[in-house]
């Protein structure tokens, strides 16, 4: 059994999960009812078969008069995995999406969606995708009800479920209004509901909750994870990395149209060599950090805030900096140990990549 | 590969059909034109007919003509110019696409669709002008002026075609718009410019309007360049008329409506070829 504290992306607060190593377990935050996931780090394997990946690319190219958006990119998915796809902007994350789903015409790079390959077997593989677009439209003079019934004909999928979807969404109130006069964040709804016409395995959005408030946010990560406990394939791009956090279980993170980085949330941490950080409350620091403190080894980074030490460090230094702590007869309210982030990965990634170029 | 499934054209079809059919710059268009036919089913046979308010058809079908080489292609090229640009360009192509549908079927989907408000428009309009005459002169000439409609929907097929793969070509919405003005004009204007090129070979305005005077070839032959054109010879074949406008004709033995429908037919399948490789090879 691993003992964990992460934050929570919504509330921030903290709370300690249990598990095996390797272990993928479900969260919902006990004080706002976010939910969530975390896989716990250990050895993960991967097989290589066909049928286990929802997707794979391999060598993926696509220019556009002569300027590389799209370079030489290969990762696969597996069936039932959450992959978040992680860049700046311009870094080719839609052009990388078009392409798999062959909305792009690419200059090379074999693409298979479910094990069909959407050039070969162009309907096969489009039967198996919901697809959310980074910018959502639909048809100005019809309503939602009429826009879904379309979709699922194309799908061929039962009409039934409309209502519920478009519920699902909140948009029960807006059932005979055109969607002319839908806003950002409603046509964003709009087109999540009409990524869940038919039950397809695999689901493709293209930042899932931009444009949203944050109710919705919860909402949309809620059914993310809903879709994939039910067994669905879900990658998405985002530039919320704390969603991606908690969400996913494998990240790639590309810059200027090449991957710079391919691998879980845990190992990419731990790659990059950034630590957890220790959050010491101690009642009566008033901001000074006590000098016993300064002079333990393996210390990276000390910083404080009012009567709260903010601490990066290994973990040996971290057993020396309570053990020390408590010796000296500080009062101590509260330990806690945050998880690094991916931003700070990412960021730092990022930094790293356009430093050599 | 070849297999294409028609209930994707059909509901691809519906879709169009009823998004363009709420809205409200084509209904305005609509309205406009089914007021100018009642009005000109009044007029012409009031001019005609002396006192009787309401003339006869071929009058009548005169002064149609005029107002559908007018306003059809207009209603067309209004549906067609950016169905595949200015959908291209919002995002909604991009969803559409990514269900189990192929291009081939989107296309031909959207042709019925559109040509389906097209047909909706010509049948109120003509079908109220039709019902006046019928009312007041008799339906004797019945199936001639069923014909008119059936020309006056491949009119507008011709020009849907023509602005389908206009915005199939053009990249952004506002390309395709200038396409489809630049489309509009060059119907508009095309009868001027071979009337030009008849006067600069040597033609007087005075000879032209002799009574009589034999047309050169080329002139008749110029009708097959212009989809406009061909309405308008295959309508007066239609009808056996050989005045109108004011011009006495005498249309070559080659003229024959059946020509003129098959050069309508080409006029229709070649842009909505070339609408096809535009369409598959662009990025959406
Ligand atoms: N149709 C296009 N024509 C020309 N260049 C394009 C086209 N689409 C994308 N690009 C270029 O390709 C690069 C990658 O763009 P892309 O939209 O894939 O980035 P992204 O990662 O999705 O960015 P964002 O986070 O801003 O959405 C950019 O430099 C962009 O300018
Ligand atoms: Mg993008």
């Amino acid at each position: 059994m691993v003992d964990k504290t992460i934050m929570c992306p919504n509330c921030k607060n903290n709370l300690t999960i249990q598990g095996q190593p390797g272990e993928k377990i479900y969260i919902t935050c006990p004080k706002c009812d976010t939910k969530g996931k975390f896989t716990f780090p250990g050895k993960t394997s991967y097989e290589t078969t066909d049928d286990s990946y929802a997707l794979k690319i391999e060598g993926l190219t696509k220019t556009f008069n002569g300027f590389k958006a799209v370079d030489n990119i290969s990762f696969s998915v597996k069936k039932g995995e959450i992959f978040g796809f992680l860049g700046p902007n311009g870094a080719g994350k839609t052009t990388t999406i078009k392409s798999i789903l062959g909305l792009l015409h690419v200059d090379s790079g074999n693409i298979k969606i479910n094990g069909y390959d959407i050039k070969k077997n162009e309907i096969e593989a489009k039967r198996s995708i919901g697809f959310l677009p980074e910018r959502v439209a639909f048809y100005d003079n019809l309503t939602p009800i009429q826009t879904l019934n379309f979709f699922c004909e194309l799908q061929g999928a039962d009409k039934s479920i409309i209502r519920g979807l478009l519920n699902d969404v909140g948009l029960s109130d807006a059932l005979d209004r055109k969607v002319g006069g839908f806003s950002k964040g409603m046509l964003q709804l709009l087109g999540i509901a009409q990524t869940m016409i038919g039950k397809t395995p695999v689901y493709i959005l293209d930042e899932p909750m931009g444009g949203l408030d944050p109710r919705w946010v919860k909402v949309v990560r809620d059914r993310i994870i809903n879709l994939n406990e039910q067994g669905a394939t879900i990658m998405f791009s985002s530039h919320i990395l704390s969603e991606v956090q908690t969400l996913c279980d494998k990240v790639v993170i590309i810059n200027k149209g090449k991957i710079i980085a391919k691998d879980t949330v845990e190992n990419l941490n731990k790659h990059l060599k950034i630590r957890p950080r220790l959050e010491i409350t101690i009642p009566g620091l008033n901001g000074k950090i006590p000098e016993i403190i300064k002079k333990i080894d393996g210390i990276e980074s000390i910083d404080i805030k009012n009567d709260v030490l903010f601490i990066t460090c290994d973990s040996v230094a971290r057993i020396n900096i309570i053990s020390e702590i408590k010796d000296k007869g500080f009062e101590v309210k509260d330990i806690k140990t945050i998880e690094p982030s991916l931003e700070e990965a990412f960021m730092k990634l990022i930094f790293k990549d356009d430093e050599v170029k | 590969m070849a297999i294409i499934n028609l209930k994707s054209i059909y509901s691809v079809a519906k879709k169009e059909f009823m998004d363009n059919l709420r809205n409200k710059w084509i209904i305005a268009m609509m309205i406009i034109f089914l007021l100018l036919t009642i009005l000109a089913s009044y007029l012409a046979g009031g001019q005609a007919g002396g006192e009787d308010a309401f003339g006869g058809m071929e009058d009548t079908v005169v002064s149609l003509l005029s107002i559908s080489t007018l306003l059809i292609p207009i209603i067309a090229i209004m549906l067609g110019y950016s169905t595949i640009s200015g959908e291209a360009e919002n995002g909604s192509l991009s969803i559409v696409l990514t269900y189990p549908v192929k291009r081939i079927e989107v296309l031909i989907g959207k042709l019925f669709g559109l040509g389906s408000v097209l047909i909706f428009s010509i049948v109120v309009g003509f079908g109220a002008g039709g019902l006046i005459i019928a009312a007041t002169v008799g339906a004797s000439e019945g199936l001639a002026y069923l014909s008119f409609i059936a020309l006056t929907i491949m009119l507008g097929f011709m020009y849907l075609s023509l602005s389908i793969c206009i915005s199939s070509f053009c990249k952004k919405r506002v390309t395709s718009i200038a396409g489809g003005i630049v489309l509009f004009f060059w119907a508009m204007i095309y009868g001027m410019i071979i009337f030009g090129i008849l006067l600069a070979s040597g033609v007087s305005f005075e000879q032209f309007l002799t009574p009589g005077f034999a047309y050169p070839d080329w002139l008749f032959a110029s009708v097959f360049f212009s989809p406009g054109d061909t309405y308008q010879m295959a309508v007066m074949q239609a009808f056996d008329v050989s005045q109108a406008f004011g011009f006495t004709m005498e249309i070559p033995e080659y003229m024959s409506l059946g020509l003129l429908v098959f050069a309508q037919f080409i006029w229709l399948t070649i842009p909505l070829i070339l609408a096809y490789r535009f369409f598959k090879r662009r990025d959406i």
